[in-house]
C-alpha cells in the first residue's frame, strides 16, 4: 500500500526523543568521573608495584595484586551503583513522558479506519472532533465549529476557530491549519496530513529546545569543587610523603605502595554511593510531595533557587473561574473562592439576592456532565465555557439541584451570547403557579446590561435608576474590574400578562419581546482565583529570600489582581503606576526607586534593553510581567541569570521548553503541562500548585545542610586512615592499618550512617534564611574541612593508635620498641624478633600481631565514628534538642556500624587477604572514651557557637 | 586571542599575589596576623589538650600491665622455630664446596651465634640438673642454665671451625624460639627429616634432636638476668645439627615434622 511505502519513507508520526547519551558513554563516565580516576591509578600504581616486585622474585607477594583488583572492583561497583542510579531517576520520568497510545481516525480508500496516530503519513484523511489530540499537521478540509486550543504552541489561551479558507500566509496564524499535538475543543473538522513527526511545528520547536545549551547543576558543581579539594589533599601529601619516603631512604618501591595507600585513605570512596542515595531519598519524598525530580542534582538545585518565575494560570491559580464578588442592593459582598466554595457568608436574605440568584440560575445553557452523582459539585465536570460553568456550580453550591430547578421555570426562548450583543438572554415560565407572568432574564457586559435598564432593584423593590444609583453601579464595576475581575451584569423583566399570554410565540429573530426598560438587579464577577496554599507558600518565600516573580499572558490588571491576592506584591508596595495616582502626578515623576513592585506588560518587555531589564529586576522586589509571550520568558530568565540569581521557571507550553531548558531549574506542570515541556523541564509538579515548588524546596535546601553533615562525616575517618601511613613512613612503627581495612571503612561501617544523615530532620527554620549564595556558601567550606581533618579526624587518629599501642602492648611489644622497628618487623627472614619481654616471634607470628592491630585500629575508627555520626546530626543545636531519637535511621546505621565490625572480626574476616583477626572483647572499647571526647567536644563547639554568634569562633567552627 | 588568554592568567597570578600577602587588609594566605595567631593558639592548646589526652589514656593502659610477663601470649602459644645460617632466600641452602666464597657467611654467622654459649660467658651459670623442669619461681633473682658446646657433637665448633661446610657435611642449627612460662610435655625434641630426593645422611645433636626441661621455663627479660638470653641456658636455644654427605645443591630442609614434633601438647603457664 501506498501508506506504507511513505511511512517507511518518513519514518513514523513520533517525535523523536531528545538525543540521548549513549547508555555506554554515561557508565563509562560514571567510571572516570571524580574519585574514579584517583582510585584507577591507585589500580594502576599497584599493577605496577606487583609487576616490579615479580620480575625481581618470581614468588613475590599478591598482596598489590589483590589490592589492584580490589580497587578495580571498587571503582566498577561504585560507578554501576551511580549508573544504576541515575538510570532508574531516568526511569521514572521516561515512563511518565510515556505517551498513552493515540489513535487516530483515518479515511483511507473510502473506508474509516482507527489507526495508532504514529501510523499517519502524509495526504491521510484525519477525522477530528472535540476532545481530540490533533494527531499530526493538518489542513483543514471541512470544518463544523471546529476551535482548537493553541495555547501550548502560540500562547493564545482564547480557543481559535478553524476553517478551511487560507487567512495569512503564515501557516501559524493561517486558519487553515491544526497543529500536532494541540487539542480540538469542540466542533468536528476533517483534515489532510501535511506534516509528521519531527517535521511537525511542534517537532520543530522541540528540536530546538534541545539545542539550548543546559547550565551545570550547582550541586554538580559544589561535589566537583569538593572532589577537587580532597583529590589536592590527597596528591600533595602523597607526593610529600613520596619525596619524604625517598629521603629516608625506603626503596621507591615501598615508596608508590606507601603512595598508594595516602591516596587510598584520602579518597571517600564510600561518599559518592552516599550522595547519590541520599538525593534519590530526598527525590522520592519530594514525589510524595507532587515534585517529580527527573534529574538527581535538581534536587538541590532547586534548595538554592533565589528566583522563582512562576506561571499564573493553574500554578498560582485555581484554573477555573469562580465567583468572587456580588455587588447587589448598593453593596459589595464577598464570595468564597477556595476550593470547596463550602462558606459562603454573604447576606442571602435579601429579596434582591432571591431574584438575582433567580436570573443566574435560569440565564445559563451550562450543564454538568450526566453520571456524576457521587462527584463533589467542584469537581463535577461541566460542558459549557468557563463562566457559565462557575456560575452553574455557585448557584448549585448556594441553592442546590439546579437543573431541577430550572425545569420548573421552563426556558422558552433564548439567545446565546455572543461578542456582538454582548448579552445573554431567555425568557422562562415562572415555578409560582399564581403567577402566569413569563420572566426574562438577562446577563451580559455590565454597561451593556445597565444600557437595557430602567429600574434597579435595592432589597427587593423596584427603583428607578438615577444617577446616583448609576454612580454606584459604576463605582461597584470599577472596583470589581480593578480586581482584575470579569464583571457580569444581571437584569430581569416580568413580561406583563395581558401582552404574553401563556400562548404568546417568542420569536428570537424578530425579538417580538422588550430588550429594554430592564430592571437591573446586581452584578457578580468572577476570577480564577488563587489556590488557597499559595500566599502561605509566597510568605515562606519572601521569609526564605526567594524573589517571586509572576510571568502572566494574562492582562497586567488580573495579573497584579492575583499578584496582591496571593501576596507576590505585598499590601502595603506599590508600583510606580500606584505612586502617580496616589500623588497625582505624571508616571514619569515618579522616583522609580520608591517603587518596590512593577507590573511590566510584554509590549514593555519588548522595547527594554538588557540593562532597562537588569535595572528592573535589580530594583523592584516584586514584579509581575503580564501579557507576555512563552518566547519572552526565556529572556526573563536570562536577565535573572545574569542577577547571579538560581532561577526555577515554571511552564506547561511547548514554547516554554526553551525557557525550561534555560532556567537552573524548569519546572513543568503534571497535569497542564505539554510533553515537550516535561522533557525540557528538571522537575515535573505533579499537581500544578505552586506551594509544592516551596516544599520542594524546602527539601532541597534540608538535603543540601544534610549532605554538609554527610561530608563532614565521611572526612573525618579519612585522617584516622591517613595518619597510621604518615607515622608508619615516619616513625617506622608496624602498619597500624591495612589498605583493605581501610576499604572496609569506606564503603562498609561508614555508608548506611553517612546515609542515614540524609534523614536528619532540620535543625532550624530552614525557610528563614537567605538562598545560599552560588559563590560563597560553599558544600565544603574551609570550616568544614579544617573542622572535620585537623580536629575530629586527628582525635580519631589518637584514639585509634591508642587502640593500637595497646593491642601491641599486651602482646608484650611496648610502644617504645615499636619506634623504627619497621626493618626488622617487616624482614621476612627474620624468625627470632624480640619483643620488650624478652619472648621471640616469627614473621608470621608478627604479621598475625601486625593484623590483630589492624583490627583494633579499624575497630577504635568505627567506635569513634560512631561518636561522629551522634555529633553531625547536628552543626549548631546540641544533639539533644533535635532528639538523640528522633531519626531512627540514624540508629540503624550505627547497628549496621557494629555489626559489619562484629562480622569481620569474627572469622568472616580471617579470610586471606581481608586479614582481620578477632579482638578480645574488652579491646572493642579502647576507643569509647576518646568517643565521649569528641561527642563532649562537639557539644562544647555548638554551645560556643550557639553563644557567640558572630565571634572569632562561630566564624571559625561553624561549618 | 592571545591577549584575551593572556589577561586571565595575569589576572590569576595577581590573585594569587594578593591571596598570599593583600598589603590592603594586610592579610597573609587569607587571613590577617592576629586571625594567624589566634588560630595557631588554638591549635596549639587543641592538640596539647589531645597530648594530653593521649599520655594518660597510655599511661593508665600501661598501668594495668606487668613488667614481668606480657597479659597475653596467645598469640604465640607455640614457639617458633629460627635457623641459623640464614638462607638467602626461603629455607634453601645453596653451596659449592670447592667455592668457599658460597658458604663462608654461612660459618661465620654460626660463629657469630655460638659466640655466646663459649664456655667463658658460661662460667657464672648454674649446671641444672638434667631431664626435670627448672622452676625457680620463688627465687630472686632467676638463674640461668649452662649450656655445654659439648653436646653439639661435631657441630659445636669446638673441633671443627669450619662446622664441616669445606666437607660437604654442612650443620645447621634449628633454635626454639622463647616464651615465657612455656613448659614443653613429654620429652620436646626437633624431628628433621629429609623432604624429598635421595636418601641422605642426617644427624641431629643433642641425640633426637631433644631438647632438655632443665632449660624451661623462661622467666622473661625483666627476672632473668638478660645477659644469659642468648647463652643457651634454654634449651629453646639448643641446636639440632644436620648433617649431610656431600656437596649441598638442594634443598634439604627441616621440614614441618619437627616443628609439630616440637610442639608441646599442652603449654604450661607461669
Amino acid at each position: 500500500m501506498r501508506a506504507a511505502e511513505i511511512l517507511a519513507r518518513d519514518g513514523p508520526n513520533v517525535l523523536s526523543p531528545p538525543k540521548e547519551t549513549p547508555e555506554i558513554i554515561k557508565f563509562l563516565k560514571q567510571m572516570i568521573g571524580g574519585f574514579s580516576s584517583l582510585l584507577w591509578a591507585g589500580a594502576v600504581l599497584c599493577f605496577i608495584a606487583y609487576l616490579i616486585e615479580f620480575s625481581k622474585d618470581k614468588s613475590a607477594s599478591l598482596d598489590n595484586l589483590y589490592l589492584g583488583g580490589v580497587l578495580i572492583v571498587v571503582v566498577i561497583l561504585t560507578g554501576m551503583f551511580a549508573y544504576y542510579q541515575e538510570a532508574k531517576s531516568t526511569n521514572i520520568i521516561a515512563s511518565f513522558t510515556k505517551m498513552i497510545p493515540r489513535n487516530a481516525l483515518v479515511i483511507r480508500n473510502g473506508e474509516k479506519y482507527e489507526i495508532p496516530a504514529e501510523h499517519l503519513v502524509l495526504g491521510d484523511i484525519v477525522e477530528i472532533k472535540g476532545g481530540d489530540q490533533i494527531p499530526a499537521d493538518i489542513r483543514i478540509l471541512t470544518s463544523q465549529g471546529c476551535k482548537v486550543d493553541n495555547s501550548s504552541l502560540t500562547g493564545e489561551s482564547e480557543p481559535q476557530f478553524r476553517s478551511c479558507e487560507v487567512t495569512h500566509e503564515n501557516p501559524l496564524e493561517s486558519k487553515n491549519i491544526g497543529f500536532y499535538s494541540t487539542t480540538c475543543l469542540e466542533g468536528t473538522a476533517t483534515g489532510m496530513v501535511i506534516n509528521t513527526g519531527d517535521r511537525t511545528v511542534i517537532g520543530r520547536i522541540a528540536s530546538l529546545a534541545s539545542s539550548v545549551g543546559h547550565e551545570k547543576t550547582p550541586i554538580a558543581i559544589e561535589i566537583e569543587h569538593f572532589v577537587h579539594i580532597v583529590a589536592g589533599v590527597a596528591v600533595s601529601i602523597g607526593i610529600v610523603f613520596f619525596i619524604i619516603a625517598i629521603c629516608m631512604k625506603y626503596r621507591v618501591l615501598d615508596a608508590v605502595i606507601f603512595l598508594i595507600g595516602i591516596i587510598l585513605a584520602n579518597v571517600p570512596e564510600g561518599l559518592v554511593a552516599a550522595v547519590t542515595v541520599s538525593l534519590s531519598l530526598t527525590a522520592k519524598r519530594m514525589a510524595k510531595k507532587n515534585c517529580l525530580v527527573k534529574n538527581l542534582e535538581a534536587v538541590e538545585t532547586l534548595g538554592s533557587t533565589s528566583i522563582i518565575c512562576s506561571d499564573k494560570t493553574g500554578t498560582l491559580t485555581q484554573n477555573r473561574m469562580t465567583v468572587a464578588h456580588l455587588w447587589f442592593d448598593n453593596e459589595i459582598y464577598q464570595a468564597d473562592t477556595s476550593e470547596n466554595q463550602k462558606d459562603q457568608i454573604f447576606d442571602q436574605s435579601s429579596a434582591t439576592w432571591t431574584s438575582l440568584s433567580k436570573i443566574v440560575m435560569l440565564c445559563n445553557r451550562a450543564e454538568f456532565k450526566s453520571g456524576q452523582e457521587s462527584v463533589p459539585i467542584m469537581k463535577k465536570i461541566v460542558m459549557g465555557d468557563a463562566s457559565e460553568a462557575a456560575l452553574l456550580k455557585f448557584s448549585e453550591v448556594v441553592m442546590g439541584d439546579v437543573i431541577e430547578r430550572r425545569k420548573k421555570n421552563r426556558k422558552v426562548v433564548e439567545i446565546p451570547f455572543n461578542s456582538v450583543n454582548k448579552f445573554q438572554l431567555s425568557i422562562h415560565e415562572t415555578d409560582d403557579p399564581n403567577d402566569k407572568r413569563f420572566l426574562l432574564v438577562m446577563k451580559g457586559a455590565p454597561e451593556r446590561i445597565l444600557e437595557k435598564c430602567s429600574t434597579i432593584m435595592i432589597n427587593g423593590q423596584e427603583q428607578p435608576l438615577d444617577e446616583s444609583s448609576v454612580k454606584a453601579f459604576q463605582d461597584a464595576y470599577m472596583e470589581l474590574g480593578g480586581l482584575g475581575e470579569r464583571v457580569l451584569g444581571f437584569c430581569h423583566l416580568y413580561l406583563p400578562e395581558d401582552e404574553f399570554p401563556d400562548n404568546y410565540s417568542f420569536d428570537v429573530e424578530s425579538m417580538n419581546f422588550p430588550t429594554s426598560d430592564l430592571c437591573f438587579v446586581g452584578l457578580i464577577s468572577l476570577i480564577d482565583p488563587p489556590r488557597s496554599t499559595v500566599p502561605d507558600a509566597v510568605i515562606k518565600c519572601r521569609s526564605a529570600g526567594i524573589k517571586v516573580i509572576m510571568v502572566t499572558g494574562d492582562h497586567p490588571i488580573t495579573a497584579k489582581a492575583i499578584a496582591r491576592s496571593v501576596g507576590i506584591i505585598s499590601a502595603n508596595s506599590e508600583t510606580v503606576e500606584d505612586i502617580a495616582k496616589r500623588l497625582k502626578i505624571p508616571v514619569e515623576k515618579v522616583n522609580k526607586r520608591e517603587a518596590k513592585a512593577a507590573v511590566v506588560s510584554g509590549m514593555e518587555l519588548k522595547e527594554m534593553s538588557p540593562e532597562q531589564l537588569d535595572e528592573l529586576l535589580a530594583n523592584h522586589t516584586e514584579i509581575v510581567f503580564a501579557r507576555t509571550s512563552p518566547q519572552q520568558k526565556l529572556v526573563i530568565v536570562e536577565g535573572c541569570q545574569r542577577q547571579n540569581a538560581i532561577v526555577a521557571v515554571t511552564g506547561d507550553g511547548v514554547n516554554d521548553s526553551p525557557a525550561l531548558k534555560k532556567a537552573d531549574i524548569g519546572i513543568a506542570m503534571g497535569c497542564a503541562g505539554s510533553d515537550a515541556a516535561k522533557i525540557a523541564a528538571d522537575m515535573v509538579l505533579l499537581d500544578d500548585n505552586f506551594s509544592s515548588i516551596v516544599t520542594g524546596i524546602e527539601e532541597g535546601r534540608l538535603i543540601f545542610d544534610n549532605l554538609k553533615k554527610i561530608i563532614a562525616f565521611t572526612l573525618t575517618k579519612n585522617i584516622a586512615e591517613l595518619i597510621p601511613f604518615l607515622i608508619f613512613i615516619i616513625a617506622g612503627v608496624p602498619l597500624p592499618i591495612g589498605t583493605i581495612a581501610i576499604l572496609f571503612i569506606d564503603l562498609g561501617t561508614d555508608i548506611i550512617p553517612s546515609i542515614a544523615l540524609a534523614y536528619e530532620k532540620a535543625e532550624s527554620d530552614i525557610m528563614n534564611r537567605k538562598p545560599r549564595h552560588k559563590k560563597k556558601d560553599r558544600l565544603v567550606n574551609h570550616q568544614l574541612a579544617l573542622y572535620s581533618y585537623l580536629q575530629i579526624g586527628i582525635l580519631q587518629s589518637v584514639g585509634g593508635f591508642f587502640a593500637y599501642f595497646t593491642v601491641y602492648t599486651v602482646q608484650g611489644f611496648k610502644p617504645d620498641l615499636l619506634l623504627y622497628l619497621r626493618p626488622l618487623w617487616e624482614n621476612d627472614s627474620l624468625n627470632d624478633l624480640e619483643d620488650s619481654y624478652g619472648q621471640e616471634w616469627t614473621k608470621y607470628q608478627r604479621q598475625y600481631l601486625e593484623w590483630t592491630g589492624y583490627t583494633a585500629y579499624f575497630v577504635a575508627v568505627m567506635v569513634q565514628q560512631i561518636a561522629d555520626v551522634i555529633i553531625r546530626k547536628t552543626r549548631i543545636n546540641s544533639v539533644f534538642q533535635q532528639g538523640l531519637f528522633r531519626n531512627k535511621y540514624i540508629w540503624v546505621g550505627i547497628a549496621s556500624q557494629i555489626i559489619i565490625a562484629v562480622i569481620l572480626s569474627s572469622g568472616f574476616g580471617s579470610i586471606p587477604v581481608l586479614n582481620f583477626t578477632t579482638l578480645r572483647i574488652q579491646y572493642w572499647f579502647v576507643a569509647v572514651p576518646y568517643a565521649i571526647v569528641i561527642w563532649l567536644y562537639d557539644e562544647f563547639r555548638k554551645l560556643l557557637v550557639r553563644h557567640y554568634p558572630g565571634s572569632w569562633w562561630d566564624k571559625t567552627m561553624y561549618y | 586571542m592571545t591577549k584575551d588568554e593572556k589577561k586571565p592568567l595575569e589576572q590569576t597570578l595577581g590573585e594569587w599575589k594578593r591571596f598570599i600577602y593583600n598589603p590592603g587588609s594586610g592579610e597573609i594566605l587569607g587571613r590577617t596576623a592576629e586571625s594567624w595567631g589566634l588560630i595557631l593558639l588554638f591549635y596549639l592548646a587543641f592538640y596539647g589538650f589531645l597530648a594530653a589526652l593521649f599520655t594518660f589514656t597510655m599511661w593508665v593502659m600501661l598501668q594495668t600491665l606487668s613488667d614481668e610477663t606480657p597479659k597475653y601470649r596467645d598469640q604465640i602459644s607455640s614457639p617458633g622455630l629460627t635457623i641459623v645460617p640464614k638462607p638467602p632466600g626461603a629455607l634453601e641452602f645453596s653451596l659449592n664446596i670447592s667455592k668457599p666464597a658460597t658458604y663462608e657467611n654461612y660459618i661465620d654467622a654460626i660463629k657469630e651465634f655460638l659466640r655466646e654459649y663459649e664456655g667463658k660467658k658460661q662460667e657464672h651459670l648454674l649446671q641444672c640438673r638434667n631431664g626435670t623442669f627448672f622452676e625457680q619461681d620463688n627465687i630472686f633473682p632467676k638463674k640461668t642454665c649452662k649450656f655445654s658446646l659439648e653436646t653439639l657433637g661435631p657441630c659445636s665448633g669446638l673441633n671443627d671451625v669450619n662446622f664441616g661446610y669445606p666437607d660437604g657435611n654442612p650443620c645447621i642449627f634449628v633454635k626454639m624460639n622463647r616464651i615465657i612460662g612455656l613448659r614443653p610435655q613429654g620429652e620436646p625434641r626437633i624431628v628433621c627429616a629429609v623432604k624429598e630426593g635421595t636418601e641422605v645422611n642426617l644427624a641431629t645433636f643433642p641425640k633426637d634432636g631433644r631438647l632438655d626441661l632443665m632449660y624451661f621455663p623462661y622467666y622473661g627479660k625483666k627476672l632473668h638476668n638478660s645477659q644469659c638470653l642468648k647463652s643457651g641456658s634454654f634449651l629453646q636455644e639448643s641446636a639440632t645439627t644436620i648433617k649431610e654427605p656431600g656437596e649441598l645443591s638442594t634443598a634439604r630442609s627441616c621440614s614441618p615434622g619437627p616443628v609439630s614434633e616440637l610442639q608441646p601438647r599442652s603449654v604450661n603457664r607461669m
